[in-house]
């Protein structure tokens, strides 16, 4: 693609990576949810139910195909008559609602029966390099029981109630990527529809949502016989998918630097190029109004019971009106008016706020954008590899510029050292725990990268400059993770967060919600420090209604709340 | 059973840092076993005949003592520690082929060496006891048997490689090694306790029928 000149440069990695401007992202353009339904629609693909064999205790199974231009995939879903003292949304699960495959083509009967004694079993069953991903779902049992009753009485669902939970189901782990025997990433890396990053793992949720409301209507009807109505479409459009994403999720920005640098270089480039735009025709800020106008609603929806969520959304209402004055007071053509808005943003509103506009100037650009989304993949197996022939005192200054703010924290000081990540025993689920109160340190994970930089930069102060990493690491390996971090920043600049993973007072909510952000969910709802609900394809449009009007603002709600 | 190449490499990282090495040696440890199950050898039973050896205890005995000559120390030379550095001095092999005396499990040195000719951008022939491997830009190709223990591994600039592997795509590690890996890879775990099931995922509720 074309490469525009930006006049105006890239935010610096110390504005961008700090964990409390991370914890505010919010979707854009470049979304995986976005571009996976653009790209979709674009190439005219085509969904069909294949199989829906459940019974009227809501047990069985379903098959739902998308058939793209070169290749088919499957969801595989299993319904399960789930009691209520084993739904948990949490990894030590061993039962859930429904549990569900992404399938690598159309499956066969065959392939359905050796599927039906895996997947409901998910951790404690196998997969073959014919399945892409697994997952699971659990109900919203309140708006589950309150949508089966109306509509099985022959009533629509309460605007209000679908508004208040936003989803039927909710995912609680979508494993890819070779997980469980399931498909390498190498597999699918090289096709065009699965190139960009999460693109199977999107699909699979958006067919469960398809899923999901068959699955509904189907309960309704065993439950009102004739009497039954069928769901309202736009009813059904305002129902997302929702996740619960827990402590699992936060290692993975830390554990894939390129990979996350290049989902945030991306929007970086991207926010660089439209403030670098001189002027700016009428049409596009007539757009952006409309996502602005749009947003409001979807602020206004936005519910969440946690204090730190709840003062956020407080921040994020203000910030919004504070924006609609600047923008009576301030609107112009000319001038580099995109640069002036995000200018006065950060000097104005609160992180929320500059996250959310930085976002939204985006949006009328989809020739400045959407290519970008194609530089979102990780394929530089290469980062990986040391590069020993560098000088020490190279090492030195790759460790500056991204740790250079940890350097002087006093590392033994408790409260800057006061969790440990690691690895529990049971179903292999990433916790985080008080270094000074469990016997933890000897599991510890490497999480805590700005620590582990800060020790290395100690260690290098006392060794000759000129000297190789080589012949470093040779009498220092327990640095080796560190020197391949710190090469990698030279083509991962947003690879390392600047923050202290470790304090006593990280949240990890803020690393979920980064990655939450790029996946494109919406109605970020933490529910403690460590693990958060969102809401995913909320408002999309059902994979049998796609189409290129509807592929790509379906997440700015048409309707006032 | 076959395995994702994906799930090889998890564990072999965590069976590599629960038998003791350090984090980075652990991240390459995994990357090299993957290598050696997509070029057909069995990367697991490798791996768990280095980490049976116990050499991360003492690790300095079994690394090279002085780089610039031939490769040896006081005990056999642990194959994840050499071959992380025969990767890191790649650039020397520009000048001269390098000399590594008594190696444990040298078929473990192969994917470093292979991360060495990438780097240099050229080919590169690793010979040991009965066997011979070569690497070049087009991929890889051996000859011979692997020894358990090579008295002398010797690596060059140079060669050809006339029939490349075959990549495989699974990983069928032989069932007794992949049990050893994943005993190591439990070491890693710190043990599930009552409090850390409720502190440690973050005050969750046991059910969540909401």
């Amino acid at each position: 693609m074309e490469h525009p000149t930006t006049t105006i440069p890239r935010r610096p990695p110390a504005q961008v990576m700090r964990l409390s401007r991370l914890g505010s992202m919010h979707q854009c353009r470049l979304s995986f949810m976005r571009t996976l339904t653009r790209r979709m629609a674009a190439e005219n693909w085509q969904f069909y139910r294949h199989a829906f064999e459940i019974n009227a205790a809501g047990e069985g199974h379903a098959v739902y195909v998308a058939q793209g231009p070169e290749r088919a995939y499957s969801l595989v879903a299993f319904a399960h008559d789930l009691p209520a003292d084993k739904r948990s949304d949490r990894v030590i699960a061993e039962a859930w609602d429904a549990t569900f495959t992404l399938f690598d083509g159309v499956p066969t009967t065959q392939d359905v029966e050796r599927l039906r004694q895996n997947i409901p079993l998910q951790e404690a069953g196998r997969v073959s390099d014919s399945e892409i991903s697994v997952s699971r779902a659990n109900r919203s049992v309140r708006l589950w029981s309150h949508m089966v009753d109306a509509l099985a009485a022959g009533q629509q669902p309460d605007p209000e109630q679908i508004a208040s939970v936003g989803y039927l189901m909710r995912t609680t782990a979508v494993y890819g990527s070779g997980k469980l025997g399931a498909a390498d990433r190498e597999k699918i890396a090289d096709r065009p529809e699965m190139q960009g990053p999460f693109q199977a793992e999107m699909l699979s949720v958006f067919l469960t949502r398809w899923f999901v409301r068959d699955l509904v209507q189907h309960m309704a009807f065993q439950k009102g016989g004739d009497a039954t109505v069928t769901l309202h479409p736009e009813m059904a459009r305002r129902l997302g998918i929702g996740n619960s994403t827990g402590l699992g999720m936060a290692p993975y920005i830390v554990n894939h630097p390129v990979l996350f640098n290049n989902w945030v270089m991306a929007r970086e480039e991207a926010i660089a190029r439209v403030r670098s735009l001189e002027t700016v025709q009428n049409s596009e800020i007539t757009a952006f109004l409309d996502v602005l106008r749009r947003t409001e609603t979807l602020v206004a929806a936005s519910r969440s019971q946690h204090p730190i969520q709840i003062g956020k959304l407080q921040n994020l209402k203000k910030d919004l009106v504070q924006l609609k004055s600047f923008l009576t007071q301030h609107a112009g053509t000319r001038d580099y008016p995109w640069d002036r808005l995000i200018v006065w943003s950060e000097k104005s509103l609160s992180e929320e706020g500059q996250e959310l506009i930085a976002s939204l100037i985006l949006e009328p650009y989809p020739d400045l954008v959407d290519g970008l989304a194609d530089c979102m993949s990780d394929s530089n197996r290469d980062a990986f590899c040391i590069d020993g022939s560098m000088r020490i005192s190279t090492v030195q200054d790759l460790l500056k510029d991204s740790f250079g703010w940890a350097l002087d924290i006093d590392w033994a000081a408790r409260e800057n050292c006061a969790r440990a990540w690691y690895v529990s025993e049971e179903k292999l689920e990433p916790r985080l725990g008080e270094r000074f109160e469990e016997p933890i340190t000897d599991y510890e994970q490497p999480l805590a990268p700005a620590r582990d930089a800060a020790k290395a930069y100690e260690t290098l102060k006392a060794y000759d400059s000129d000297k190789t990493v080589a012949e470093f690491l040779l009498t220092h390996p327990e640095h080796r993770h560190t020197v391949r971090r710190a090469q990698m920043s030279r083509i991962a600049p947003y690879g390392e967060i600047h923050d202290n993973t470790i304090s006593d007072k990280v949240l990890p909510i803020d690393m979920l919600r980064a990655k939450l952000a790029f996946f494109g969910a919406t109605h970020f709802d933490p529910r403690s420090d460590r693990w958060v609900r969102i809401a995913m394809y909320s408002g999309a449009p059902y994979p049998d209604e796609l189409t290129p009007d509807n592929a790509d603002f379906w997440v700015y709600p048409e309707v006032t709340a | 059973m076959t395995f994702a190449m994906n799930e090889v490499e998890a564990t072999a990282k965590r069976a590599t840092r629960g038998a003791g090495y350090v984090w980075g040696l652990a991240e390459e440890a995994a990357k090299a076993t993957r290598w050696l199950c997509v070029h057909g050898f069995d990367g697991a039973s490798e791996l768990a005949a280095t980490l049976n050896r116990g050499m991360a205890k003492t690790a300095a005995d079994h690394t090279p003592v002085d780089p610039m000559t031939d490769w040896q120390a006081s005990d056999v030379l642990c194959p994840l520690t050499s071959g992380a550095s025969l990767s890191d001095f790649a650039s020397r092999l520009k000048d001269a082929p390098l000399v590594l005396r008594n190696v444990a499990s040298p078929a473990m040195l192969l994917p470093f060496a292979a991360m060495a000719a990438r780097q240099l951008d050229g080919a590169l022939t690793l010979k040991t006891d009965g066997f011979t491997a070569t690497f070049d830009p087009q991929g890889f190709g051996c000859d011979g048997a692997c020894p358990e223990v090579a008295s002398m591994v010797s690596i060059q600039t140079g060669g050809s490689v006339s029939q490349p592997t075959a990549l495989l795509d699974r990983a069928s590690p032989s069932p007794a090694a992949w049990a050893t890996l994943n005993a190591y890879a439990h070491k890693t775990f710190a043990p599930a306790t009552e409090e850390s099931r409720r502190l440690g995922a973050g005050g969750a509720e046991l059910t969540d029928n909401d």
